[in-house]
Parts: structure tokens; sequence; C-alpha cells
């Protein structure tokens, strides 16, 4: 902190002074600059010691906001499944499928077949979205409430024991062909629950309700 | 597989009752939600809890949503106003970790000693605002939204932002003139 600076920041803001000696505004300078404008001197700038010497100072002033402005803020780990924790208790999932064993029952949650379902028909070709969630009244009440009604009527997950009930809701790329994906998605989110669920008998309900176009793709 | 599904599509099938759709809401938008809390209220733990809360609360109020403005004005405007309720209810505390702890392995220690002195005096400038001001130069500032987007964040008026703006520069000149 040199003498020559001190003296100046004591003129630039101290209350009683709204005015650089030139008569520009402190206030409107310093706006310049804040706003990433101190490059683009006017007319009288050009020419103004003043307003040169106030822009420079200002530009120091400002300098750590620009550098908390381009800071990256990491999230938290967990936060993202934290929050989901939250919106999913309050609609309370607690459909499990049923599989006894000679050493004890192993149940696996409908929402971890709906997510298994939902990733393996994501990765089919041609597949942009897929979506799904458990039919059960009483969730099914609790998202009603929640989004005043308005909610899919036909796309979930049910389970019983070892039998499983999905329905999912897909939006495909414009030109593919749709019953083909359809087909696709039955046959791989089968297979997957058979193999890694131990799930016995399975429907899958493919409802393609949506088409997108292909990324980069602009009507007209 | 999901990419060129825009946030209304995602918005109109959260509020079908698709969990799955809002948490792909969640997944682009922690970030904002994080960030802002923590530039407003001042400290990790509680910027975790305004966030999470904005989140939630946001499923909940899905319905009421009518894509009058985008998906993350809305919830600017939400974060903001649990924020702001959030430091109104407690005191000002000493540190204000906006800047977040990443570490610059190449920077010697004196420039790292002068980072954190910068970083002490930028915190405690904003710590140190009135939270009006202070949420008018997160959101214009450091979230680089528009005078008009954050007057319409904030329910106020562009003049409003302006004037909440120019004094918060002033005692941010004032309070950084005096550290350099």
């Amino acid at each position: 902190m040199s003498g020559s600076n001190h003296e100046v920041r004591r003129s630039y803001f101290s209350d009683d002074s709204r005015e650089l000696a030139c008569g520009a505004l402190v206030d409107e300078v310093l706006e310049q600059v804040a706003e990433g404008d101190g490059e683009r001197l006017n007319d009288h700038q050009q020419h103004c010691p003043h307003c040169q010497a106030a822009i420079t100072e200002f530009h120091r002033v400002w300098s750590p906001f620009r550098r908390l402005a381009d800071e990256p803020v990491p999230v938290p780990r967990r936060f993202r499944a934290s929050v989901m924790h939250e919106v999913e208790r309050l609609v309370h999932d607690v459909g499990y499928t049923l599989q006894l064993t000679d050493q004890g029952a192993i149940r696996v949650a409908s929402r971890v077949v709906a997510a298994i379902a939902r990733g393996v028909a994501r990765r089919v070709p041609g597949v942009r979205f897929v979506l799904g969630r458990t039919t059960q009244s009483h969730v099914a009440d609790l998202i009603a409430t929640a989004t005043g009604g308005r909610r899919h009527p036909d796309s979930g997950v049910g389970v019983l024991g070892r039998t499983a009930v999905i329905d999912l809701a897909v939006a495909v790329t414009y030109g593919e062909q749709v019953h083909h994906i359809a087909h696709e998605i039955q046959r791989r989110v089968k297979a997957e629950l058979q193999n890694n669920i131990g799930l016995q008998t399975i429907a899958v309900n493919v409802t393609v309700d949506d088409v997108l176009l292909a990324p980069g793709d602009h009507p007209g | 597989m999901e990419a060129g599904v825009d946030d209304a599509y995602l918005v109109r099938r959260a509020q079908e009752g698709y969990l799955d759709a809002y948490a792909e809401l969640v997944d682009r938008y922690s970030g904002l939600a994080y960030r802002v809390a923590l530039r407003v209220v001042g400290n990790h733990h509680d910027a975790e809890d305004v966030a999470q809360e904005a989140l939630v609360g946001a499923w909940q109020q899905l319905p009421n949503f009518r894509a009058q403005s985008t998906f993350s004005t809305w919830l600017y405007r939400i974060v903001t106003h649990r924020a702001l309720n959030r430091v109104q209810r407690q005191h000002p505390s000493n540190s204000l970790d906006v800047i977040g702890d990443v570490a610059d392995a190449c920077a010697g220690p004196a420039v790292r000693l002068e980072r954190d002195l910068m970083k002490d005096a930028v915190t405690d400038a904003i710590q140190a605002l009135p939270p009006a001001q202070r949420i008018t130069v997160v959101l214009h500032h450091l979230e680089g939204l528009s005078y008009a987007e954050v007057a319409a964040v904030t329910d106020s008026s562009v003049a409003a932002v302006r004037s909440h703006l120019f004094r918060a520069r002033r005692t941010l000149g004032v309070a950084l003139q005096q550290w350099r």
C-alpha cells in the first residue's frame, strides 16, 4: 500500500466525494469497470488523466470479483443423491420383489428394477429419453398431490414376488423405426432383469409418446 | 442418450409425476443452486441446506410453475428467497468461503498467502453488504444475470436493481481499497 495510492483511495471513495476532479461521477466510472467496459474509453476519458487513473485503480479493486466469478464452486459429494432421496421420500416408494431361497429371502426394491430397466432402455439405439415410475396407488396419490394431479396415467413398475410388470415411456429420434426400437427395448430389458435380478415373469410395456429431432437438427 | 432434451420437456414430464425427469433437472441445476446459496449465506453447511431445501421445494411447487419464465430463473428465485430467509435468521459468520478450496498446486507460498488475503477481503466485503445488495451483486456480478433478469428473480424493478448495485459497488470499493 503506497502513500500515493492511499491518497487516490480517499479521493475516490470518501463519503463527500461523488465526483472525480474532472467532474466525472465516481459511481459511473466504477460501474463501467465492473461491467467490463473499462477498456472502452469515451472521448473525455481518452484525454483525462483523472478518469484514466480512476479506471486503472478500479480495475485493481474489482479484479478479485472477476476472479471470484470465474472460480468453480464444487457441489458437495452426494448432494444430488441427498436431494433425490428427499424427493423420493415424499412419494415413499416401498415396493419390493421377493425371491425365497434355501438361505432366506431376497428383496429388490421396485425402484431398482425400474432403474435397471431404464438404464437398459436408454442404451437402445434411437432412444432419446426413458421415463418410468411405480404404479402403486398410494404412491400415485402422493405424486398426484405433489404435482396437482397432472401425471402420466400409464407408466410405471409393478412387482410381486418374481413377477414384474414394467411400463416405460420413451422418446425416440425422428426417422427411426419405432416398432423395431420398442421390440428391442422389450427384449433387452427382459433379458437383463432375468439375468441380473432373477425375475421369472416379466412384462415390458413400451409407450412411445414423443418423437424428437436428432441433436443438431432444426425444424424446417 | 439424453442430448437435445431441453428443460421445458423435463419440467413438463416432472409435472406429470416422473421422478427421473426431475432427477435430470437436479443434475443440471445442483451447481447453480449450491453456488448461489453459498455466495449468499456465506458458509458451506448452510449453503447445502438452503440448496437442498430449494430443490426439494421446487419439486413440491412444480404444479405452480407455468413456464412464464425459464426453469433456471424460477430456481434462482426459490434459492435466493430461501437464502435470504436463512441470512435474516442468523448472525453474520466470520468466514464467507465463497471461492472454495480449489488448490493451485503451481502457486508458491507467497502467492497462496496473497490469494488467501484477497479471498478473505472479498468474502468479508460481500458478507458485510445488506442482504438485498448482496443478492443483486451475486446474481449480476457473479452469476452474470442482466439487470432485468435480476429484477425478475427478486421481484423488483430494474431501477431498484441499479440502485442496489450502485450502493453495493461503492461499499465494496471502500472495503477492498482499504485492504489493498
